[in-house]
């Protein structure tokens, strides 16, 4: 072992550490994750890059090697499809779908960038760090950045990003709502802020990065509306035109901190139609589609010049059953006999072929490394037969099974309904528009539920996007007062658990009380999860330096055409 | 004529008002919320309710109407509640590309049906004929995104000699805009090619076996000369009628088409308007198409009355 490298380390573990970092450096002495993990872990408490470096050169492994090599700047413009274009004005405060998270997100950044890895690369935050209790974060902000209105960052400029969307409106509250206010998010100086949470958050800096992406770092004199009327942004590419639903036209921003970008810029065209997307990469007229998928696009799939570029994520479609009312569902030996029916592996091959991975009936998706320790719920009739005679349904029964028309969502419908028959459960299918779906009211607890289908259906399929923390989907889908609690659930034990593993700092802890979680999941059943899918976007074999992102960023600044 | 002229006008007026009605009603029971959409199905209810009020869409119903109709009325189309920018420089682009698909459209189809029609009446019960009449109604009973998809299977991907959007390159010139337009073009001429040849064939067999063409060839005219100035005038005006009626789909009915070439026109945006609950683009869209439709039929009856004498001078008015 390298006397220097551990003379530096435990300097650092007297000097800069924290009990966070403590934990987390013991953790990994002592066997608990490997160096990847280590990475992430570390990334996420803000640990700089040579401290990583000298804790891994303790073990006698490689220092992390991050971001991409660039390319030389050069006058090629890419070609990117967007499909489908943004819902809504380009607002960043109230942006909640993926053509408005692609288009805004060009020109964007924030505070950290989560990668493919899950691992937080500094971008307008050079550092963080964490107290005691893990309910102040506080970020360093990075010196020398330039608007592209000209006006230096200053922290004033985070404080005011963050104050905008903590407030009543903001479509950013489905992953800081609860944790943070505005009085919370203060500025220490010039360039430090610190947010002071409401209850402790180990995993924070993930809800100020990339993921929620609304949270670009605009001017603290930024006026709602104006994001498309002047560039205002920090990052390499300035959008300079954009006509809704059609087009928009990005630049290359001359002062960007992080040196010139490989491309001169970027052209978007908005697609509402997979096979005309699908039809201008075949015939070259785009050079990247943003987001395909294996149910509407397999023209690309068995097409050698296309380059499939894939993210693991925790992207996934729920299944909730309600606990509340008066039918065979309440009883929990049902819902397990439901979940049982299903053969999780052929779901994942017939629907995602090799760009998926099954799930256990927890949020717990595979690449959070949690809770793994607890066997995966396989198909197995037999015990499903039992557990609905013991329930008192050896007969069977009927019930309606309400869904949206998207993706392969009605697919997956079809095949819960033929699963269940084997065990006599009868399924009528509604499947609804996403209009539909959505529609009605939604008062959220403790005034309940509203009358929306999607959050009062006595079991239905509902589509969740990618989180690098699964914070929001247990504190809002499955805790008892979560506002889309589908399967209208209440466990005080649950609840208890998921206020537990939200606060603890160590990777055991968290494993330990998402192991109580997920074998209370699989009790209890409330809510199917039976897959994770990738996020999946094409290319040219031109495209070169450019990574999906699970979220579903389009992150262009290291992308070059060859 | 100007009397005429006078009673066309007044009753697209009140056409106007009705389809305004209407699309306004209509807007109104479409199912959504144009602030759940905005904000998507995750966002808090009273997320929804502050922007559906700061849209206005929560006053009453007439308040809405009044507002929209009369700002309308004054040029001034309204704000998009879904991308709240002004509504007429987006509608605008899309008429305007839509106009140039029509016209495309148009110049294919029309000269094409009109000849095949007539060659098709001159040849009645020849092979030519069955050849013309059974291709015709064949390809208008294959679905336009089937006949669209081959088009660009073939000409834009297998052959790479037509592009397979339907959008030219910014500031491209007269004829490569229309090479983009070709293949959207094509789709539509193989849809509408037989239902107006039909008309045109129908019409000159008509023309052919009345009292006047025999009156003409008793008179001892060549053949030419009687399908010139007998025929083919008096075969045209069904035909014509019938081309106006297809204006109207072709300036705003294209959302398949559109799509599939992925072309900015009018039709994807009163689709998209309508699926998303932005009355305002919905309802100005609509009106403009009405207003195009109605200037259409205008300037065919002002040519059938030109064709028709019995129109001209009120005789059959």
């Amino acid at each position: 072992m390298d006397r220097e490298a551990r003379r530096r380390l435990e300097e650092y573990r007297r000097t800069g550490a924290g009990p966070f970092e403590n934990a987390l450096i013991d953790d990994y002495s002592a066997g608990a994750f490997n160096r990847r993990e280590l990475i992430r872990r570390a990334s996420l408490l803000g640990i700089s890059t040579p401290a990583i470096g000298a804790l891994l050169a303790v073990f006698g492994e490689p220092a992390p090697a991050f971001g991409a090599a660039r390319a030389a700047a050069s006058s090629s413009r890419i070609r990117v499809g967007i499909i489908p274009p943004p819902s809504g004005a380009l607002e960043p405060s109230t942006i909640s779908d993926l053509g408005g998270l692609q288009t805004i997100g060009i020109p964007g950044e924030f505070l950290a960038r989560a990668t493919q890895s899950k691992t937080l690369l500094p971008e307008l935050a050079t550092s963080w760090k964490t107290n005691k209790s893990a309910t102040v974060w506080t970020f360093k902000i990075r010196p020398n950045v330039t608007f592209q209105t000209g006006q230096p960052l200053t922290s004033a400029d985070v404080v005011a990003t963050w104050q905008r969307l903590a407030t009543t409106g903001s479509a950013a509250l489905s992953a800081i709502g609860g944790y943070v206010t505005p009085d919370g998010i203060v500025a220490v100086d010039d360039l430090t802020v610190a947010f002071h949470l409401e209850t402790p958050v180990s995993n924070f800096p993930y809800l100020v990065s990339s993921t929620t992406y609304q949270g670009i770092i605009l001017p603290a004199n930024y006026q709602t509306g104006t994001f498309v009327s002047k560039p205002q942004t920090t990052g390499a590419f300035e959008l300079v035109a954009y006509t809704p639903g059609v087009s928009a036209t990005y630049n290359r921003y001359g002062g960007w901190w992080g040196g010139t970008a490989p491309l001169a810029g970027v052209d978007v065209t908005y697609y509402t139609a997979a096979a005309a997307a699908d039809a201008a990469l075949l015939g070259g007229d785009v050079d990247l589609l943003g987001q395909v998928q294996l149910s509407t696009d397999r023209a690309l799939f068995s097409n050698s010049s296309v380059k499939i570029f894939t993210a693991r994520g925790s992207t996934h479609r729920e299944v909730p059953i309600r606990v509340d009312e008066n039918n065979p569902f309440k009883d929990y030996r049902v819902r397990q006999a439901v979940a049982l029916t299903l053969n999780r592996p052929q779901i994942v091959k017939t629907l995602f072929n090799e760009y998926a991975e099954i799930g256990n009936d927890s949020p717990f998706a595979p690449i959070y490394g949690l809770a793994r320790s607890v066997p995966q719920r396989k198909q197995n009739l037999r015990q499903a037969k039992q557990l609905l005679t013991a329930a008192g349904y050896e007969k069977g029964f009927s019930a309606k099974l309400v869904t949206e028309q998207l993706g392969e969502i009605p697919e997956l419908a079809q095949i819960i309904q033929s699963s269940v028959k084997d065990i006599g459960i009868h399924l009528s299918l509604s499947i609804l528009s996403v209009d539909a779906y959505y529609a009605g009211s939604q008062t959220g607890p403790p005034k309940g539920w509203g009358d929306t289908p999607w959050l009062n259906a006595e079991i239905d399929i509902t589509d969740w996007g990618s989180r690098a923390v699964p914070n929001v989907y247990l504190t809002s889908a499955l805790e008892s007062k979560g506002v889309w609690n589908a399967a209208h659930y209440s466990n005080k034990k649950f609840d208890a658990a998921v206020k537990s593993f939200l606060g603890a700092a160590t990777f055991d802890d968290q494993d330990k009380y998402a192991v109580i979680l997920q074998k209370i999941l699989l009790h209890d059943t409330p809510v199917i999860f039976p897959y994770f899918y990738y996020y999946l976007a094409a290319g040219t074999p031109s495209v070169s330096g450019y990574a999906a992102d699970a979220v579903g960023q389009l992150y262009l600044s290291k992308t070059s055409l060859t | 004529m100007a009397r005429f002229l006078l009673k066309r006008l007044g009753l697209a007026i009140i056409t106007l008002f009705l389809v305004s009605v209407l699309v306004f009603a209509v807007a109104q029971v479409l199912p959504g919320n144009i602030g759940r959409n905005v904000l998507g199905g995750f966002a808090t209810p009273m997320a929804v309710a502050q922007l559906n009020h700061q849209l206005g869409v929560d006053r009453p119903v007439w308040t809405q109407y009044w507002s929209w109709i009369s700002n309308f009325a004054e040029g001034n189309l309204g704000t998009s509640l879904q991308y709240r920018v002004p509504v007429w420089p987006l509608l605008q682009t899309s008429l305007l590309n839509s106009l140039k698909l029509a016209a495309v459209a148009f110049v294919l189809v029309v000269p094409l049906s009109i000849l095949g029609g007539v060659f098709a009446a001159l040849r009645r019960g020849r092979l030519a004929d069955r050849v013309i009449t059974l291709s015709g109604l064949s390809l208008t009973a294959i679905p336009e995104f089937v006949s669209a998809i081959v088009l660009i299977l073939v000409f834009g991907l297998l052959l790479r000699v037509l592009p397979v959007e339907a959008t030219a390159p910014p500031g491209s010139g007269f004829f490569t805009q229309v090479k983009y337009l070709l293949l959207p073009g094509a789709a539509l001429t193989l849809v509408l090619f037989g239902y107006i040849a039909r008309m045109a064939r129908a019409g000159t067999i008509e023309a052919l076996d009345s009292d006047y063409t025999r009156t003409a060839y008793l008179k001892g005219l060549p053949t030419r000369t009687v399908i010139r100035r007998h025929g083919l005038r008096n075969s045209v005006l069904p035909t014509i009628a019938v081309v106006a009626t297809q204006i109207g789909y072709l300036v705003g009915g294209l959302v398949v088409i559109e799509k599939l070439f992925n072309y900015n026109g009018i039709g994807q945006r009163i689709y998209t308007a309508a699926q998303n609950k932005d009355f305002t683009m919905l309802q100005s869209s609509v009106l403009v198409i009405a207003i195009v439709y109605l200037a259409a039929s205008l300037i065919a009856d002002l040519v059938y009355s030109l064709l028709n004498p019995r129109i001209r001078y009120g005789g059959a008015a």
